[in-house]
């Protein structure tokens, strides 16, 4: 009984702990210059970039873009943050506190999980208002921006583990990844016309998920995988993401 | 009693370079501790091992008791850490950052307000505590980064280089503080250059140079182990250039230095040099201004046990290496 207040108390306080990293996070950066550019600019104009002049539907575009918006934003803020930190050397100021390298990771996750969240209310608001958007199947829908958050996050945070100081060096290799994702997930090339190694990578790609959960809440037709398959993969590199990242950070502590 | 601070074969290599080679200490609680060292001797790598924020590569080290890699969490829950750069959070107000640290501390919220305001105050900041940290001089932002060590009243602070290059008024607040500290029972180690302050400020002192524990003991201790630093000052009315040849006839002196206007004698025998200046004096019909007797300073014993010209060790490269350093 002991034992399990015990976890207890230590799950509270490194909980609160996690989330007062992840708010603080969201007080000093969220509107730097760097977190706009890559987590709000960026996506957009990829977006427009990619749509205008396609002679797409409002029902084929408006899962583009909140999908783009939600892996863009979601994934910025982690590796604008840390290198920063790292810089400043506030980032051992989570090292030397009394909690977990987990929960560190996870308060830097929030921020970013949070960001992608407000980024993509922007196109809700324009579908509601502009285009009559309904979103047909609310938990696909909202599991697929959440999970995608989580995940997207994470992934930025384990990109952010490369001990840099600079932004720079973590947003160089982090893009080499995030655009070429954008074209085996389904977002500007629609998987089935992919040659069968695209098709393949596409299934492994969290952001094909993403799509396949938007659209399925917003009743675009999609003949892929089924919703549980979609959550689980984005479940799964969200838990794959952070280990990597404490494996990361660990590594560092070794070596710094 | 446990011990406050203790290091077993602490050991941080990068690479090949060893830059801490199985170091063994222990603080005493209600220590002040300084580790004293050149640049690159292997202090901060030490507090940084010490605080949980580095891995060591080998050997243990506890607080108060508790390992800081198996039991890091209680361990780090004695802790306050103020490292060698004031690590402040330039996009919050130093209210902001104050309240930020005792929430990742788990200062009880009901209490938080009031020992940040109560830092505040006693660091000179509470006029500004609403403004951007990132308005602030370096002596202030080096004030609020002690406060926020301080703000879960740590029974072990960590402070790594808390007076170097501030102005004169923050260095005395900051001095003052520690004694302060120190006489409610904290425990204080001590990282510094700065050989008066580690004179003025510890009971006992490390001496650290390329990784290795040179010698530790009090500076009193350390003071006498080196007799031949026992020096006259002398400064004379008449600063002829000749003057430091002919003095070179006092037996008892074995070296003369000039610095300045002063002329430093150095003896192995007090008494026999004074009385040969004093012969000296009768003799050439000089007039002195003054005469100091200095005992051998703790820069002597630092500079006697690291080698009159201290070898610097490069920084490694990023991958490889010290973390820290100024």
């Amino acid at each position: 009984m002991s034992n399990n207040s015990g976890i207890f108390e230590r799950f509270k306080k490194e909980s609160s702990r996690a989330w007062a990293i992840g708010w603080k996070d969201i007080r000093a950066y969220y509107i730097s210059p760097p977190t706009l550019m890559f987590g709000v600019l960026f996506p957009f104009a990829l977006f427009f970039t990619f749509t205008v002049g396609r002679n797409l539907s409002i029902d084929e575009m408006l899962p583009v873009l909140f999908s783009q918006t939600v892996f863009w934003a979601s994934s910025t803020v982690g590796p604008v943050v840390i290198p920063l930190e790292r810089r400043m050397k506030t980032f051992d100021r989570y090292l030397s506190a009394p909690m977990s390298l987990m929960s560190v990771i996870l308060g830097k996750s929030l921020a970013g999980i949070f960001f992608g969240l407000l980024v993509s209310i922007l196109p809700l608001i324009v579908g509601f208002a502009l285009f009559q958007v309904s979103i047909v199947s609310i938990v696909p829908f909202l599991l697929g921006i959440i999970l995608s958050c989580v995940a997207f996050a994470a992934m930025g945070i384990m990109f952010a583990s490369f001990p840099t100081k600079s932004v720079g060096n973590i947003m160089m290799p982090l893009n080499f990844v995030r655009i070429p994702l954008l074209f085996i997930s389904g977002i500007f090339i629609p998987i089935s016309t992919l040659p069968p190694l695209g098709q393949a990578l596409a299934v492994i790609s969290p952001l094909t998920h993403t799509l396949i959960l938007i659209r399925q809440g917003m009743g675009v037709e999609t003949n892929t995988l089924p919703m549980e398959a979609s959550i689980f993969a984005l479940l799964v590199t969200s838990v794959i993401f952070l280990y990597v990242s404490k494996q990361f950070h660990e590594i560092n502590r070794k070596r710094e | 009693m446990t011990h406050a601070v203790k290091a077993e074969n602490l050991t941080k290599k990068f690479g090949e370079f060893v830059a801490v080679d199985h170091i063994n200490f222990e603080v005493q609680q209600g220590e002040v501790f300084g580790f004293l060292g050149p640049n690159g001797a292997g202090k901060t790598t030490t507090t940084r091992m010490l605080t949980g924020i580095s891995t060591p590569t080998e050997g243990n080290a506890e607080i108060m008791g508790y390992n800081i890699q198996t039991q890091a969490f209680q361990a780090k829950e004695q802790l306050g850490v103020v490292t060698d750069l004031s690590n402040v959070y330039n996009e919050l107000t130093a209210w902001e950052n104050l309240i930020f640290t005792a929430k990742l501390y788990g200062v009880p919220k009901g209490a938080r307000a009031e020992r940040a305001q109560e830092l505040l105050e006693k660091f000179g900041l509470f006029d500004v505590k609403n403004e951007s940290v990132s308005d602030f001089s370096g002596g202030m932002k080096r004030r609020l980064t002690i406060a926020m060590a301080l703000v879960n009243d740590a029974k072990v602070l960590f402070l790594d280089e808390p007076t170097a290059a501030l102005d004169v008024q923050s260095v005395r607040i900051i001095r003052r503080l520690i004694r302060e500290l120190n006489a409610t029972g904290t425990t204080i180690f001590l990282t510094t250059h700065n050989m008066n302050e580690a004179n003025e400020l510890c009971d006992r002192v490390a001496i650290i140079n390329q990784g290795k524990i040179g010698v530790i003991d009090t500076p009193e201790n350390l003071k006498q182990t080196i007799e031949r630093v026992h020096s006259l000052e002398v400064i004379f009315a008449d600063q002829r250039p000749s003057l430091v040849d002919d003095l070179k006839t006092l037996q008892a002196v074995h070296e003369i230095k000039k610095i300045g206007e002063k002329v430093r004698l150095y003896t192995l025998n007090p008494p026999a040099a004074f009385s040969d200046l004093f012969d000296f004096i009768v003799q050439h019909d000089e007039r002195i201004l003054s005469i100091n007797t200095l005992s051998p300073s703790l820069e002597d014993v630092f500079l006697e046990l690291t080698g009159e010209s201290i070898v610097e060790r490069p920084k490694q490269g990023k991958r490889g290496s010290k973390a820290g350093g100024r």
